[in-house]
């Protein structure tokens, strides 16, 4: 330990007022003279043996007052001399490491006036680095009135909770608050959390320094888009040390600037994810999902746990169009507190289906993105089904049955796919052109040919047949006539009528391939037919029974000659027309 | 002799082997699509299309396309099952539904269809049917004119031959219809644009005078070709420059 005795100016003057008068000191002191940033440094400063007016205090030249100052006098008397001593004890300490010079106290004794020497003390740097790098940068600027804004986050995801912390660090006795500007907060969504009425200060040692605390005010940031968010600094006027005379020391702190690293919520987004950001569960309920038509269903969703619950959007029911909904109405337990949001909001849904049957709305979705997963959540519920009777009549406004709504078109989609047999066939191979088709087509007509040539062959050879017959009938008709010329050039009267009519019955029925015995007036009317309108078929008969009257009758209607004519004339005639 | 039987045997099971493992994927793309996976029906149905092809393969294909969003090949594929089967309702409406989400409005290129019943008399879905019908006639008239020539009494040859002729005249009409079928099945004249936007230009080069933009969807005529370039004509009769990747033939 050391001493530093301080020199004194006015001796002479105490010597000649007291003769008994001790010899009177006034000295400054420290315990050590390096310290470690934080530590605390003990400065005494005593005056002895004299009654002095008050010792200022003396310039701290940036070191920090911890605690002081304590004053303590004593009295001693040894051998009838009296001493005495006034002290003032500091504790001192520095936040940052340095050089610091504590400037002189003055004390006026008697007439005049003493003086300490300064003192210099070392700081080094402290080993405690614990608190955080705002507190530090705040204590800088002004180690006796600072305040901060903290985050419980540097990096969120959109939609996470993070809490702003606003906290008032003072080593005043007395702080009189005057006005005040909060930071501006954009692209945040805040909550105000609750602080009760108990919010009293607590103290904090910060590098060293006692201080007492004063939480200000808590909020609940919610980040609505990425990208780093800041919360600009809070502005704070007080009055420091008001007193009864004093209105006090005007002060006025600026907090620092926190900044906040959003990021995007990671990969695609579910389509049931409504912005939930933390953890919650999921409860459906039903009211009574058995109903009658035209009557309310209470259906309620209800999200609890701990998210961004205010933000949470309502789920969307797949209703079906029979049904009519309200919109929902929310009901809100949500509590802000200094851990962030939590509670529960419940989605209150009013449905009205106008129509009796069996209704699934299925299972109800939802999901949320977990940040300490890194990953979303899906929540499922219990599948919906309703069951709706048929309503009483009396019920519904109109009588008589059941009112006809028209068919509503609810959207458009693309016919479905065509399922089964698609009737597939080999790509770019067609029946039409291929050999095949050649082939088809060519076969028939050559066929057809074929027969043709085949029937003409046969005809060919039936057709001599018939000719040579033909041939054959003039043949025998000319020998058949001949043989009635021969009687007729010898004047035979009977021969050449019985030639003649043998002659005619024998050409026809050779002509026709008859038997001579089915030659008569029937077969000669069918077959001779309606040639020349039937006078053919009469001459032929009338000249076949001329005949046959003449052989056995002595009479003669025409000379033989002209009937021979006639018959030769009807043969040839007969033979030009019927050539079948 | 084994050695002739192995080939034979293997030309006999190898259809039938790719028969049944056609129908094996036709199933399994119809269950992916009624699950909703559009993308793996699609691609099932594009590896039947390697071979075969029919207006209602085509048709599920367009619906494939037209769920994953991608209008140009919807369209597409449409038109080619049309083509297959002309007058399906269910092919024109969803190619209208596809049709309308197409941003140009444009002419409809002439056709040659003379309405429902010209569609029905094409055929519906079967290709060859006037070609077989041809054939069938063909053999009809050929029967006839057979019967004909050897029949003796007079009023069964008079009705062969009205018979025949009339198997005649049939044959010559559906044999053209078939020609008429198989020239439009295999008709490549026409073709959709499949880029988002697309520049026409006046020239077969890069940097070509720009005569007007299409958009995606749209049908187009297609003319000569030159190198990697395409000249095309749209309903309203103009004509310019397109680079070959940027429309696929129907």
């Amino acid at each position: 330990m050391f001493k530093r005795t301080i020199p004194f100016f006015a001796s002479w003057v105490l010597a000649c007022t007291s003769a008994l008068a001790q010899q009177i000191t006034f000295q400054a002191t420290v315990d050590r003279n390096e310290i470690a940033a934080g530590e605390p440094v003990k400065l005494t400063i005593s005056l002895e043996n004299a009654s002095g007016g008050s010792m200022t205090t003396p310039d701290w030249g940036g070191l920090a007052v911890m605690q002081g100052p304590m004053e303590s006098s004593s009295f001693s008397s040894i051998n009838g001399r009296m001493s005495r001593s006034v002290s003032r004890i500091w504790y001192l300490t520095a936040t940052q490491p340095g050089s610091f010079v504590i400037g002189p106290s003055t004390v006026r004794v008697g007439g005049g006036t003493m003086q300490t020497d300064p003192i210099t003390i070392k700081v080094t740097k402290g080993a405690s680095g614990s608190e955080n790098a705002d507190v530090n940068g705040a204590q800088k600027k002004d180690p006796n009135l600072f305040c901060t804004i903290s985050l419980s986050k540097s990096k969120a995801y959109v939609g996470e909770q993070v809490i702003a912390t606003y906290t008032l660090y003072y080593r005043y006795n007395s702080l009189q608050p005057q006005n005040y500007d909060l930071p501006k907060l954009s692209g945040f969504w805040a909550e105000e959390v609750d602080m009760g009425s108990h919010n009293t200060g607590t103290t904090q040692t910060v590098n060293g320094l006692r201080y007492n605390v004063a939480v200000l005010k808590k909020q609940v940031l919610i980040p609505l888009h990425s990208g780093k968010l800041r919360v600009e600094p809070m502005t704070l006027n007080y009055l420091v040390n008001p007193g009864f005379f004093s209105s006090g020391t005007p002060v006025r702190i600026q907090s620092n600037t926190s900044e906040l690293n959003v990021i995007d919520l990671p990969g695609a987004k579910p389509a049931d994810f409504m912005g939930a950001v933390g953890d919650l569960r999921l409860e459906v309920t039903v009211g009574t999902p058995q109903v009658k038509a035209n009557e309310a269903i209470d259906l309620s969703i209800r999200f609890s746990g701990r998210a961004n619950l205010k933000l949470i959007d309502a789920p969307k029911l797949n209703l079906p169009p029979d049904f009519d909904a309200y919109d929902p109405k929310i009901n809100d337990k949500i509590t802000v507190n200094g851990s962030g949001m939590s509670g529960s909001r419940e989605f209150q849904y009013l449905l009205i289906p106008r129509h009796p049957g069996k209704y699934d709305l299925g299972t109800l979705t939802f999901s949320y993105f977990d940040p300490t997963g890194n990953s979303y959540k899906q929540l499922r519920s219990a599948p919906l089904t309703f069951d709706v009777q048929t309503g009483t009549e009396n019920g519904g406004a109109t009588a008589g049955g059941p009112t006809k709504t028209d068919v509503q078109r609810l959207g458009t989609d693309i016919r479905y796919i065509r399922t089964g047999d698609l009737h597939l066939r080999p790509k770019g191979k067609h029946l039409m052109g291929s050999w095949a088709y050649i082939l088809g087509m060519a076969v028939p007509p050559l066929l057809f040919l074929f027969s043709l040539l085949l029937h003409r062959r046969r005809k060919q050879r039936l057709g001599d047949l018939q000719g040579q017959r033909r041939r054959g009938a003039d043949k025998v008709a000319k020998k058949r006539l001949a043989a009635a010329a021969a009687a007729l050039e010898s004047n035979d009267r009977n021969a050449f009528h019985d030639a003649l009519g043998k002659a005619l019955e024998g050409y026809f029925a050779d002509k026709f391939n008859l038997g001579v015995a089915e030659v008569n007036e029937s077969t000669i009317r069918e077959k001779l037919g309606d040639l020349d309108g039937g006078r053919t078929a009469d001459a032929y008969i009338a000249l076949i029974s001329d005949a046959q009257m003449a052989r056995f009758a002595p009479m003669e209607n025409k000379p033989r000659r002209q009937t021979y004519d006639q018959a030769a004339a009807i043969i040839s005639h007969i033979e030009h027309h019927l050539r079948t | 002799m084994k050695g002739l039987l192995a080939p034979l045997c293997l030309a006999v099971t190898l259809p039938l082997a790719a028969q049944s493992s056609t129908d094996a994927l036709l199933r399994r793309a119809e269950a992916a699509y009624s699950k909703g996976d559009h993308k793996e029906a699609l691609a099932l149905y594009d590896s039947v299309n390697t071979h075969f092809t029919s207006a209602s393969l085509l048709f599920n294909m367009g619906n494939c396309w037209s769920k994953l969003g991608d209008v140009p090949h919807a369209i597409l594929y449409y038109e080619r099952a049309l083509r297959l089967g002309p007058g399906a309702d269910d092919i024109q409406a969803n190619l209208d539904q596809e049709r309308s989400k197409v941003v140009d409005r444009m002419n409809e290129l002439p056709s040659l269809t003379l309405g429902s019943l010209w569609d029905k008399l094409q055929g519906g879905t079967d290709v060859d049917q006037w070609a077989r019908r041809s054939l069938w006639a063909c053999a009809i008239m050929a029967a006839a004119a057979i019967a004909g020539t050897w029949v003796r009494k007079r009023l069964a040859k008079r009705l062969l031959t009205a018979v025949a002729a009339i198997a005649l005249v049939s044959t010559v009409c559906s044999a053209l219809l078939a020609f008429y079928r198989v020239q439009q099945v295999e008709d490549r004249s026409s073709a959709i644009i499949m880029s988002p936007t697309l520049d026409i230009l006046g020239e077969p080069r890069p940097g070509g005078t720009r005569l007007f933009v299409l958009h995606q969807g749209t049908k187009v005529g297609l003319m000569q070709r030159q190198g990697d370039w395409q000249e095309i004509r749209l309903g309203s009769g103009a004509v310019g420059w397109v680079p070959v990747g940027s429309v696929e033939v129907i």
